[in-house]
């Protein structure tokens, strides 16, 4: 921030406060001060501005509020005005200054005479006005109705329920939409945001007037001076915020931007290497930083409710040497640009064990390309010089499992104890296992020839095959798969239903050729299926509790099935070994 | 030969001395062969050597990924009892550097590795 030193050529009293003329070659300011007895404000004294801000009024004057200043030659040593100055006119625009209220007490010198200059500035009246209709407020806020009165900037981190009168200058990084609510008790709406400082950050809620008087005011990414709002518990339920305080405004509340806000920061974020991400539980919610240094193209899948969604997968490395993937969705998925490997920060990712280690950007994180930050920086940094040599090992084994749905990797005992499939829905997971039971007994069915159509035909016995779903007989079929397995790892087994892919995957041979072999030649037939049996895949399985004339039994169903790529199985293994070991 | 039946541990270089006077197991690739055929050296997925003696001369051109079940000698050297050619021609190649990482989980956590307990069972 700016520190400014100025020769203090007049003080004035101005009830409640003090006004003071300052110079600062070549230009002259008043302000309203109060001040500590120590730090006496006397004309002819040289003090620095330490911090303030400058804001706009809508008359086009300025205003500069200062929030910190320091006397650093009292005026006796100065002995007299600095120079000869001169009032600075912007044109018709005018400077001020204005303390806001501070918590240092009164001065208690009186204040010198006027000077000739002082005819100069705008009229008492004038200046109170403006403020009042540009606060917002009954009293102008720089002017402390008791010389006591505490509106210093504080850090977000120390604000509590027990301290009504504070200022902090934050920065806001979201805004809610306005909701509204109608009960017994009237209506009534609201509004939320995030704000966050260099010390922390914390969630404010806006009811009734307080929505009607700021919400049009806020804009995301943008720096206010926040006063006098309640504090309260957080109900942490609601969001992710790190603060064990909430705010609400209230009718004394103010907000005002605030011009200078460089050194507020665009976000609050607790970045965690990637590296430690092992050691944290599955479903934390973490904030990481990273370079993109591979992302996949958009996938479409359906949704377990028909819901089609965009889906996108990014790998993330970090100095740990480790990579992470992440899983974007939805709109975020579809626009996301990887190209140049960019810097990616997430707040709010939700870490899972997919894959051993994995992350998804859900609705509630916050995707930042490029940010910056001094962490972004120096991963480019990195990156550019040494990082982009790391092949880097990755949090995320085992990339197997079907093409929709991110893995779900689980041992058929888990299957079991986890109860999947009893919800609502029907569960979906991998597994390695291996076919120990083929049942060659009705795997294969006539079915309807036509390409869309799989419905099981009637054999009308006479050179012809109906089709209730077409409603048309066909003098032929197609031979279709629906295959029952078992299939069974270390510590338990599972019978499967195959359809036509996965059960031509499993056996190695085709419906058709199947159905002609079981025609022609039974032995040949059964050979296929000796010949199937104890081989091992990676299989991608859905599974529903189902019930049938008061019967409840667990239907497993083969999605999808491949061999194992015995490398990454082993990797993954020794990953999940040391981790168990850790 | 009678000592094959006993448990052979699977060592890499830096086991050999541990496992002095012992019936091992060894996994390296074949690195020098002795003009006289009856010696040779191999490297572990660790890159380290370990020379292993023959009972009888090679008969065969020996290259590639090699495991040798013998004994360890005083001075660590592998005296082979039998030694098995890994094939890398079809299909996936052996990969000697993750073998070496599997082994060390082996003996890191020989309580979950009863190898012991398995044989004499």
């Amino acid at each position: 921030s700016l520190t400014i030193s100025f020769g203090l050529i007049n003080i004035l009293p101005i009830s409640p406060g003090w006004r003071v003329m300052l110079q600062n070659s070549p230009q002259v300011f008043n302000w309203l001060n109060c001040m500590a007895e120590e730090n006496i404000l006397a004309q002819n004294c040289v003090c620095v501005l330490k911090r303030h801000v400058t804001n706009v009024l809508k008359d086009g004057r300025r205003v500069v509020i200062i929030l910190e200043i320091e006397v650093i030659k009292p005026a006796g040593e100065v002995g007299g005005k600095l120079g000869d100055p001169v009032p600075y006119n912007e044109g018709k625009a005018l400077k001020y200054f204005i303390i806001p209220l501070t918590a240092q007490k009164v001065v208690s010198q009186p204040a010198p005479a006027q000077e000739n200059r002082l005819p100069l500035q705008p009229q008492n009246k004038m200046e109170v006005k403006s403020f009042n209709r540009d606060f917002g407020k009954k009293a102008p806020l720089a002017m402390p109705s008791t010389p006591g009165g505490s509106s210093k900037v504080v850090p977000i981190a120390s604000l509590n329920p027990y301290q009504s009168k504070w200022t902090i200058r934050a920065r806001v990084t979201n805004k809610s939409g306005i909701r509204t609510w109608s009960n017994s008790r009237g209506d009534g709406k609201l509004f939320s945001m995030e704000l966050v400082d260099e010390s922390g950050e914390i969630r404010v809620t806006g009811f009734n007037q307080e929505v009607d008087k700021f919400f049009s005011l806020i804009e995301v990414g943008k720096v206010y001076y926040i006063s006098k709002g309640s504090l309260k518990i957080a109900n942490k339920q609601y969001t992710s915020v790190k603060n064990d305080y909430e705010m609400t405004l209230n009718g004394e509340s103010t907000i005002l931007p605030c011009e200078e806000s460089g050194d507020v920061p665009m976000m609050q974020c607790d970045f965690v290497p990637i590296g430690d991400l092992e050691s944290r539980d599955k479903d934390a919610i973490v904030d990481v930083i990273g370079v993109c240094k591979s992302v996949d193209e958009v996938t479409r899948l359906t949704t377990k409710t028909n819901r089609e969604v965009s889906k996108r997968s990014l790998s993330l490395m970090d100095m740990s040497g480790k990579l992470v993937t992440v899983t974007l969705w939805g709109e975020e998925a579809e626009k996301f640009d990887g190209s140049g490997q960019p810097i990616v920060a997430i707040k709010g990712a939700k870490l899972s064990d997919f894959g051993g280690r994995s992350l998804s950007a859900s609705f509630s994180s916050t995707l930042m390309i490029n940010p910056d930050i001094p962490e972004a920086y120096k991963l480019r940094g990195w990156y550019d010089k040494d990082g982009h040599a790391v092949e880097g090992q990755s949090l995320t084994e085992l990339k197997g499992g079907s093409g929709g749905g991110s893995t779900n990797w689980k041992t058929l005992s888990d299957v079991k104890n986890e109860h999947l499939g009893h919800g609502e829905k029907a569960d979906y997971y991998s597994c390695i296992a291996t076919v120990v039971y083929l049942r060659k007994e009705n795997c294969l069915y006539q079915a309807c020839p036509n390409q869309d159509c799989n419905k099981k035909v009637i054999d009308q016995h006479n050179g012809m095959f109906r089709c209730e779903k077409c409603d048309k007989e066909f003098p032929n079929f197609k031979y279709r798969l629906i295959l029952s397995a078992n299939i069974a790892d270390y510590g338990d087994n599972q019978w499967v239903t195959c359809f036509q892919e996965s059960a031509e995957a499993i056996l190695g041979q085709n419906a058709a050729y199947l159905g002609q072999l079981k025609d022609s030649n039974e032995s040949a037939f059964d050979e296929v299926f000796q010949q199937a049996n104890f081989k091992t895949f990676v299989f991608r399985n859905r599974v529903k509790l189902e019930t049938y004339n008061d019967e409840s039994r667990i239907k497993a169903t083969v999605m999808d099935l491949k061999p194992v790529d015995h490398k990454d199985y082993i990797k993954s293994l020794i990953v999940n070994i040391r981790k168990l070991a850790m | 030969m009678s000592r094959i039946e006993e448990i052979k541990a699977r060592i890499n270089c830096s086991m050999l001395l541990q496992h002095i006077n012992q019936a091992v197991c060894f996994v390296g690739r074949v690195s020098k062969v002795h003009p006289s055929g009856k010696t040779f050296t191999a490297v572990d997925g660790e890159g380290k050597t370990v020379t292993v003696e023959l009972n009888c001369c090679l008969e065969e051109e020996l290259s590639g990924v090699v495991e040798v079940i013998g004994l360890v000698s005083n001075k660590g050297v592998l005296m082979a009892a039998t030694y098995n050619l890994l094939r890398e021609d079809r299909g996936t190649p052996f990969d000697l550097e993750l073998y070496n990482e599997a082994l060390k989980v082996i003996h890191d956590f020989p309580q979950h590795y009863p190898f012991e307990a398995a044989v004499s069972g």
